[in-house]
């Protein structure tokens, strides 16, 4: 039977390690022989910990102004989104003031053409672009929002002239048929003549056919077409537009074409006349 | 090596409290109980000599303990086997107590202290038992094949 444990190493190699060891210790610790070795490892090991401090900090302020860069883009984007908001603001405000400056020229104007104080005043809501660019109808819708009671085929003010006719009024908002639907008809006169103009389907164009010879309307064009009043639904003496064409169609019979004064295009706002003076 | 870099960052500490850990050694002396067929004597001797760069003011005595220690470790390991968790612990932290005496008395014979060597032996009995098993743990997690 063993009387011992078996090892894995033999003695020998143990031995020369303490052999060596101890020379090493003897000789380091009597004559510092190891002593710039030591000094050398301890020099690298300072400048691994300077470079990897300088590396660290490096990157520390790196990542520290990189942050402080968001900061700054964010407080930059906070800033233009202030900046942006105040002028939006301002613009609403001067806009606001604009539009009550219009609102007050164009009620002026109502009063002064119209002689008329009863005189609604509508913002357009939309008009039916599509269609009064190409085609025969011709509407605009107004918003009424204070739902004035407004009454059908009442004459519709805009700019500086009639624009055409409310047809009917849908919830809050009000239909126009404007002058140049060729469903409309409008009773007009000039110094010569009287005629009941309808819409051509074309923008701010209406047109009569009279029994007239082409010879009679010479240098008649640009001449000034009035409301003649006498369908009881306009005012009369009104400036609508001029006499842009004439045209023949046969030997006594001509075609008046008017250009209206007033383009829907470029009006906000609309007025109708209250029905109390309808009744004056 | 961590337990070595442990020892420098916790001894200027707890040598306040009289204790001087040796982290460093045990976990070596761990490792040469665990793996001896891997751990020989080259190994012992080259990893002394790395500490003793690393760690120490001369070259050798890390040398010369790990060393010797491993010699005593592979001599008893299937002794060692049979042991109960507490003279594993008496032999570790006195093997340990016996390295830290010797570096005071070559190294720093006026800071000698009995004292010192009672009270690390006895903290040292109650940390190899966490050392064994922490160890053994991380052995069996990442060294479960050798």
């Amino acid at each position: 039977m063993a009387r011992s444990t078996p090892t894995y190493t033999p003695v020998r190699n143990y031995a020369f390690g303490f052999i060596l060891s101890v020379f090493l210790l003897f000789s380091d610790i009597s004559y510092g022989t190891f002593a710039p070795l030591r000094g050398l490892v301890q020099a690298s090991n300072l400048y691994a910990q300077m470079v990897s401090r300088s590396i660290f900090e490096n990157v520390s302020n790196l990542l520290y102004s990189f942050k402080q860069n968001r900061n700054l883009t964010q407080e930059n984007k906070d800033l233009k989104e202030q900046i942006h908001k105040i002028r939006t603001q301002e613009f609403i405000k001067s806009k606001e003031a604009e539009k009550s400056f219009e609102i007050i020229n164009f009620q002026k104007t109502l009063i002064s053409s119209l002689k008329s104080n009863d005189i609604n005043i509508f913002k357009i809501a939309s008009i039916d672009l599509r269609n009064y660019l190409c085609c025969s109808t011709h509407k605009i819708f107004l918003q009424n929002l204070n739902q004035v009671q407004v009454l059908e085929n009442t004459p519709v003010f805009a700019g500086s002239s009639y624009v055409g006719q409310t047809k009917s009024t849908y919830l809050n908002f009000i239909e126009v048929i404007l002058f140049s639907d060729t469903k409309h008809l409008l009773p007009i006169k000039s110094n010569f003549f009287y005629c009941d103009a309808r819409g051509k389907g074309k923008p701010m164009l209406i047109s009569c056919k009279l029994n007239k010879n082409i010879d009679d309307f010479q240098n008649k064009i640009s001449d000034a077409i009035f409301t003649s009043g006498l369908g009881g639904i306009f005012l009369k003496d009104i400036e609508i537009g001029n006499i842009s064409a004439i045209n023949s169609i046969s030997i006594n019979e001509i075609e008046v074409v008017i250009t209206l004064k007033t383009n829907p295009l470029e009006e906000n706002f609309f007025g109708i006349i209250g029905s109390e003076a309808d009744e004056i | 090596m961590l337990g070595f870099a442990l020892d420098d960052f916790m001894n200027p500490v707890s040598i306040k409290l009289f204790v001087e850990l040796n982290f460093g050694f045990l976990i070596f002396a761990y490792w040469v109980f665990a793996l001896p067929e891997k751990i020989q004597s080259s190994a012992a001797l080259i990893y002394g000599l790395v500490i003793d760069l690393l760690f120490s003011n001369v070259i050798g005595f890390n040398m010369l303990f790990f060393i010797t220690t491993s010699y005593i470790i592979h001599l008893y390991v299937f002794r060692f086997r049979i042991f109960s968790y507490f003279q594993l612990s008496v032999f570790f932290s006195g093997s340990s107590t016996i390295y830290t005496a010797c570096k005071y008395l070559l190294l720093s014979p006026y800071n000698y202290s009995y004292i010192v060597l009672m009270v690390s032996f006895l903290i040292t009995l109650v940390l190899w038992v966490g050392i064994y098993f922490v160890m053994r743990a991380f052995r069996r997690s990442f060294f479960s094949n050798l």
